[in-house]
């Protein structure tokens, strides 16, 4: 089916009745760092994560607990000390060259100099594409920017600055979307907005997803499956699978059964581990 | 954090770079390829080693030396107190500021009729190391001052502390990492300004010396004049980065 | 109204200039200085506007050859910096020297490139080029080492090598240090063009003044001066405007 590749959004849903294809495949992972004066820190311990394709998967933990690590290995940012990283059956790094890979942090890293729309456009100067401006124009209304086409970074607030970031990572409509604390610098409100936006780009795009964040709120909200992972060394405690019906409105987020899985999660990373 | 190894290559890399300029400056004199004005450093360190050479050298950087050390002290002081004086009369401060500014265009070749009148030959050097030195020291004093955040002059405010107080307590403390990094900077823009002092007829100093040097085609002599301006130059500024690192450490 | 207020406000904050010249008066006349000693400001003045097309093919060459080196000096350095980054090898080798180079006194350079390359207008240029071309270097070169993380992560997930990273991020992420390294080093490239000219004394406002001195006509010397400060002034203010509209496009 090549026609699938070119085309973003529901026409590549996996098939019904076909096996699912494995996206992410991180296997025993273990990744130490070296630091001055000979000392190293283990920031991985055996991690395994698989995700199969269309899945999106939350990392929650807390700070230090490794999940931008793991994050990093999948984006071919850094490499694993032990174990094998495999994306799509391949290295990190060849979905990279392949410009098949969407990443937006929590530092939104646009160009101070470009405008929203040269922003969102440089995934496609930077494959050496020719620019494909309806495609562009899709991206700035779905994350409803319109009218801001020609402004730059610095007048857009906090928020809007975030929504740039993630049209520029989904503009390629790409293999596998990296999510790392895109929200983190954002206050509780717009954050809360941003999840429910990105919930319904993501219902549009189906894209597989990875997102690393520290909210439990915004993991339950946005994913199918939340990893939670623990510090000293990184590790995955438990993974939950979280099957409310999408969209997660209102109505989801306030149900006891929410606030329930909520508190579990919250629980699980406060508590100290049984030794 | 994660540079131990990197510390070493860094090293290793600039004990490379310095043997490279060395050596390249040496084989460019050896194999006179720019000319017989660029002796090999060999010949400019045997210049240094003969007892004339060094004492020549010696007692003119100590002239030297000597004027930039007074224009430094000078300078600073001077700048210090014009800082205050724009912190503490808001009124004279856009004056000020754009005097420094002007002040710091003006050529200080351009000073030397009226110095030469006013301070004499000898005097010359130091005023005009003094006058390089202030508007250095001006701007990052000034800077410095405004470094204080709102919250913190809220907080002296409320606790009934006076301007002069607040002065003490917050904004001169609050200043020392900029003024001493001022510091950095106003070391070599000293010796420039003596050695520039010393071309208008000063008796002794290493800027009498290298035109002196380049007019009698004294190679060897201008070649190690150069290389002394440039040493005090450079071990003055190292001297005054670690004394940054420290107040840096210490104010902020 | 209000924009002619705000010059008007302007002009009152150079008061520290006008007491300047009324002290230089006060201290001329004082002293009872005869002109071949000390001119008053306002025959000063004069010279320089009777005398001001016998100013103004000096005060053409000085301009030119500042600007002449302020802009080869920080295109070289530049291109320089560019060229070393492509390398952490080169560049650690290179930067340190840089630094070394960077703290000879310009009165040590100038008799050194004067000797090198000869009296003339190539030593003056010379002499302007590469004292602007170190702190363009080491500016440069700094900023292109502190490329933000975030941008160098996203252009190697977006499959960028090093050429798109330095075409599409780290030139125009350096403008901004470039500038300021022309801000700083525009006065200073007046300077060094005029101490050239002292020196060599063919041609520009420094030979002009130096000739005036040994004639012992001071009203002329000292018009030199007055004219040097207002050359340096404008080209420090054009330097600031050309930071402040880059700094304001790029960031």
């Amino acid at each position: 089916m090549p026609s699938t590749l070119s085309r973003p959004a529901p026409e590549r849903a996996v098939a019904p009745g076909a096996p699912p294809r494995s996206a992410v495949s991180i296997s025993g992972a273990d990744k130490v760092f070296t630091l001055s004066r000979g000392r190293t820190l283990q920031a991985l311990d055996a991690v395994d994560l698989q995700i199969t394709e269309g899945e999106f998967v939350a990392i929650i933990g807390p700070s230090g607990c490794g999940k931008s690590t793991v994050l990093r290995l999948a984006a071919g940012l850094d490499t694993p000390t032990n174990g094998t990283v495999e994306i799509f059956g391949a290295a990190p790094r060849t979905l990279a060259a392949q410009h098949r890979l969407g990443v937006a942090f929590q530092e939104h890293a646009l160009l101070p100099w470009a405008s929203v729309r040269e922003n969102i456009a440089l995934p496609y100067r930077v494959a050496g594409r020719r620019v494909d401006d309806a495609r562009v124009d899709e991206l700035i209304e779905l994350v409803g920017l319109g009218g801001f086409e020609k402004a730059r970074p610095k007048q857009l607030s906090g928020g809007m600055r975030q929504r740039v970031s993630i049209a520029r990572a989904l503009v390629l409509s790409p293999d596998l979307l990296l999510l790392d604390e895109p929200f983190g610098a954002l206050d509780a409100v717009t954050r809360r907005k941003m999840n429910a936006e990105l919930a319904r780009i993501w219902a549009e795009e189906r894209i597989t997803t990875i997102l690393v964040t520290h909210d439990v709120d915004e993991a339950l909200i946005l994913a199918d499956r939340v990893v939670v992972m623990s510090g000293r060394p990184g590790h995955v405690r438990t993974v939950v699978d979280v099957d409310f019906p999408r969209p997660r409105g209102p109505e989801t987020t306030r149900s006891p059964e929410f606030h329930a899985l909520v508190d579990r999660l919250t629980a699980l990373l406060d508590a100290p581990e049984p030794m | 954090m994660i540079t131990g190894a990197r510390t070493t290559t860094r090293i290793a890399y600039a004990a490379a770079g310095a043997l490279l300029l060395v050596v390249g400056a040496q084989l460019i004199g050896q194999f006179e390829l720019a000319g017989k004005a660029w002796p090999p450093l060999t010949d400019v360190l045997a210049y240094v080693a003969t007892p004339s050479g060094s004492s020549l050298i010696q007692r003119n950087l100590l002239v030297t030396l000597g004027a930039a050390g007074q224009g430094f002290v000078i300078g600073s002081a001077v700048a210090l107190l014009g800082a205050t004086a724009a912190l503490l009369v808001p009124i004279l401060r856009p004056g000020l500021d754009r005097f420094a500014a002007i002040l710091n265009a003006v050529p200080t070749i351009a000073l030397a009729p009226l110095l030469i009148t006013t301070a004499g030959r000898e005097g010359t050097p130091a005023v005009i190391a003094a006058l390089s030195v202030g508007f250095v020291m001006f701007v990052a004093t000034t800077s410095g001052f405004a470094a204080t955040s709102a919250p913190q002059q809220d907080l002296l405010t409320v606790f009934g502390a006076s301007r002069r107080r607040r002065l003490a307590l917050l904004e001169l403390p609050r200043s020392v990492p900029a003024f001493v990094d001022g510091l950095t900077l106003a070391a070599p823009a000293a010796i420039l300004g003596a050695t520039i002092g010393e071309w208008f007829g000063a008796p002794q100093g290493i800027g009498l010396l290298l035109v002196s040097a380049m007019q009698n085609y004294q190679m060897a002599l201008l070649w190690a004049a150069a290389l002394a301006a440039t040493l005090a130059s450079l071990v003055a500024y190292l001297l005054l980065v670690q004394m940054q690192r420290v107040a840096v450490r210490r104010f902020s | 109204m209000s924009r002619l207020r705000a010059v008007g406000a302007g002009a009152l904050h150079l008061w520290p200039v006008a007491l300047v010249l009324v002290l230089w008066d006060l201290w001329v006349v004082l002293n009872g200085y005869t002109a071949t000693v000390a001119p008053r400001p306002w025959d000063v003045i004069a010279d320089v506007v009777d005398g001001f097309g016998d100013y103004l093919p000096y005060t053409a060459y000085t301009l030119g050859m500042s600007l002449g080196g302020l802009v080869g000096g920080t295109i070289v350095g530049f291109v320089g910096a560019v060229l070393v980054w492509w390398s952490a090898a080169l560049s650690g080798v290179v930067t340190p020297a840089a630094l070394v180079i960077r703290s000879v006194p310009i009165t040590a350079m100038i008799p050194i490139i004067a000797r090198v390359v000869g009296y003339g207008d190539p030593a003056v240029l010379a002499s302007t080029v590469l004292i602007c071309f170190f702190p363009a270097f080491v500016f440069t070169l700094s900023a292109l080492t502190a490329i933000p993380d975030s941008g160098r992560d996203l252009f190697r997930v977006l499959g960028a090598g090093r050429a798109q990273l330095l075409g599409r991020y780290g030139v125009l992420h350096a403008l901004p240090s470039l500038m300021v390294s022309v801000r700083i080093t525009a006065p200073t490239a007046v300077l060094s063009a005029m101490l050239a000219e002292f020196l060599m004394g063919a041609n520009g406002l420094g030979a002009l003044f130096s000739r005036a001195r040994s004639y012992m006509d001071m009203e002329r010397a000292w018009g030199t001066a007055l004219v040097a400060t207002v050359v340096s002034v404008v080209v420090f203010i054009l330097a600031r405007l050309l930071e402040r509209r880059v700094a304001d496009r790029v960031s």
